[in-house]
């Protein structure tokens, strides 16, 4: 078991109110920060213009600022770079507040800006745009991170000659909690594409 | 007049989350979509659901959007000429 | 070169009947099953959608009222399913989920007897999990408009790399709430009319309800359908407005038909939601693809969207309309509505007569986040 045949190039933590790249501390905050200051921070950070950020919702600011901090070590992504995503609340973040926006209120009525938000897939969308990806992207919701899953899928898919590269892991945003483990598959790179690695790196 | 240009450039900028823009960036002449400010298909739809929620206006027909979100000083000619 | 993988039974239960046979014969005969509702529960005013009648299935589930209404509707279709072609409970099976809310009317309306939890896909699968007693965890994914499509494409993935398992069921389904009909509404999605997909005068899109699934196997049954090629590509353009160039479409088409060898086609069975932008991108993405010529149907104009049960849908009734060698035509079509001509599949050009053969055809599917699917199918 556990023989390699691709490799992790990169990888990005986003926990509570820290993001690490590579095992590096890139930012970290204090652990009562709200969620989307703390991700306005760190998209200033960045230093990079790119205002759609703003109009994204959490869980797309998440992912678009870890595959962000990912590009800047193992990119630019070849084109046809997969996405193989999970997480446990799908795009709970938006519905919620989409429920407020048609449910609560003087008023009640629907935002576009919102609703689109109202699926898991969109933050794949996103960062499509941005890195100009044309590619395979799977959204799957699982109980926890699933390496046991993540891993035979995304070799079997660069083994089948789907794609070149796969940034693949773990998403969950919600209100109270922020757990994002992305990581760049790839042909070369240092550390083992495998589930005990991979174990190891998310426990951060 | 420009009491309700001035609002509406506020709610704009918050509805749309244009982060980086303040009130006084905006001009009242500067076309919303295209070259202007940039907007999207989803701001238009954004701005639909502004007027009707802020000003109890009905847009039916999108198309007519296209004339309405031109500027900042048709959505409020716009908006004087139709609101209750 | 890898195992193939075969579609060898499927099951419907939508609001034309249940079953993929009497589906078909039913959109055959030019019943619909869109029509006008008005239900405060999902808006304040009068919609028009596809929606199932509960009294007609209501019935042999163990303990309904632990089940949500979408979970009875997919408990049903999966007992239907592991009946129908025994399917055994155990470790040789994997069942894949699509869905794009699941569970979502828990979000503003709890019921007694279901946890709040269940509004999480996780805790829905476990439980439909645990009903069946299945041995493997239920493999759920969303995403958007492509789900049910796209869940074929991973169980296939999943067969042929994975010896533990012999097959697959693959079943999709979502439920019309308020949740979903005020952001279609918001997006001027939505037709005041039964939608008319490709048509000039289109307005808009209707949604639907269906279960829809099918039954993998990596034996070739007699009569199964064999899964040539699939291809799946993201436009990188827009999270909500089709590519005015079609290009993940295009892609994902090409792709498929790379991998099934560039098959003659007998027929399309496109996304076509009834858009306007939605049905021109179609459009432009079969122009570039050579494909213009094929017969191709929408068949949203009898079922609305049904999200993520849509490209389970369709597929199971393109597979039935392989089986009878009978097109189905596109309903809602009067005149051409794209700037590229496309072959609609009319009652009058060839919808009506038992065509001589038919052998493949190409199943399409695009959502919201830009992102496309192209699966060709063929008969064994």
């Amino acid at each position: 078991m556990d023989k390699h045949r691709h490799s992790i190039q990169s990888y990005c933590l986003i926990r509570d109110r820290t993001i690490t790249v590579n095992g590096q501390r890139y930012l970290d905050v204090e652990p009562t920060a709200a969620l989307l200051d703390f991700l306005k921070t760190a998209y200033r950070q960045l230093d990079i213009d790119y205002p759609k950020f703003h109009k994204m919702d959490g869980l797309s600011k998440a992912i678009f600022i870890a595959v962000e901090l990912i590009a800047r070590e193992s990119g630019p992504y070849n084109d046809d770079t997969a996405l193989v995503f999970s997480n446990y609340s799908s795009s709970y973040l938006a519905d919620s507040r989409h429920a407020m926006d048609i449910f609560n209120g003087t008023h009640p009525m629907a935002s576009p800006a919102t609703f689109v938000y109202t699926l898991p897939n969109i933050a794949m969308g996103e960062i499509s745009i941005r890195h100009q990806l044309h590619s395979e992207n799977v959204f799957f919701i699982f109980d926890s991170y699933l390496p046991e899953f993540l891993v035979p899928y995304g070799t079997a898919m660069l083994d089948d000659g789907k794609t070149s590269g796969i940034l693949s892991g773990w998403t969950e945003v919600t209100d109270t909690r922020c757990d994002v483990f992305l990581y760049h598959i790839g042909k070369t790179g240092g550390m083992p594409h495998t589930i005990e690695h991979l174990k190891r790196l998310y426990q951060g | 007049m420009s009491e309700l240009t001035q609002e509406l450039k506020a709610k704009i900028i918050t509805q749309l989350n244009l982060e980086d823009l303040t009130v006084d960036d905006l001009d009242d002449n500067t076309p919303l979509f295209g070259d202007g400010l940039g907007l999207d298909s989803i701001d238009a739809l954004e701005l639909i659901v502004m007027l009707d929620k802020g000003y109890g206006i009905k847009l039916a027909d999108p198309k007519e959007g296209r004339k309405v979100f031109e500027t900042i000083q048709t959505m409020a000619d716009y908006i004087e000429a139709n609101r209750k | 070169m890898k195992a193939a993988v075969f579609i060898a039974g499927d099951h419907l239960i939508t609001p034309l009947g249940l079953g993929s046979a009497a589906n078909f014969g039913r959109i055959l005969a030019g019943d619909v099953a869109i029509q006008p509702i008005e239900d405060t529960d999902l808006s304040d005013h009068r919609i028009h959608a596809a929606r199932i009648d509960e009294n007609v299935w209501l019935d042999n589930i163990h303990h309904p009222q632990r089940y949500t209404r979408l979970e009875q509707l997919i408990i049903l279709a999966l007992q239907a399913m592991i009946d129908a072609y025994r399917i055994p409970v155990d470790h040789s099976t994997l069942v894949v989920l699509s869905t794009t809310k699941g569970n979502i009317t828990l979000l503003h309306r709890s019921q007694t007897a279901i946890p709040a939890e269940r509004v999480f896909l996780p805790v829905m699968a476990d439980a439909l999990q645990h009903y069946f007693g299945f041995e493997n965890r239920f493999i759920t994914l969303s995403n958007a408009c492509i789900s049910g499509s796209l869940a074929i494409s991973v169980a296939r993935q999943l067969l042929q790399h994975n010896d533990k398992y012999q097959q697959a069921i693959v079943i999709g389904g979502d439920e019309i709430s308020r949740f979903i009909v005020s952001g279609f509404d918001a997006f001027q999605a939505l037709a005041d009319e039964p939608c008319r997909p490709f048509d000039r005068d289109r307005k808009g899109l209707n949604l639907g309800e269906a279960i829809a699934a099918v039954y993998l196997s990596k034996t070739p049954t007699i009569g199964a359908i064999n899964i040539m090629g699939i291809g799946s590509y993201n436009d990188a353009n827009h999270i909500s407005g089709p590519s005015r160039t079609g290009e993940g479409l295009y892609r994902s088409i090409r792709e498929a038909m790379r991998q099934a060898g560039d098959p003659a086609l007998d027929f399309i069975s496109a996304h076509g939601t009834a858009t306007a932008y939605n049905d021109e991108m179609e459009a432009i993405a079969l122009q570039r693809c050579g494909l213009t010529a094929v017969p191709v149907h929408s068949l949203k104009g009898y079922y609305g969207h049904t999200l993520g049960a849509s490209g389970l849908l369709e597929t199971v009734l393109g597979i039935q309309s392989l089986k009878h060698d009978q097109l189905i035509p596109s309903m809602g079509y009067a005149q051409q509505g794209t700037n590229h001509a496309l072959n609609i599949i009319t009652p009058e050009n060839q919808g009506t007569e038992r065509n001589t053969t038919l052998g493949t055809f190409l199943k399409t599917a695009s959502g919201f986040g830009g992102c496309n699917i192209a699966t060709v199918f063929q008969k064994i």
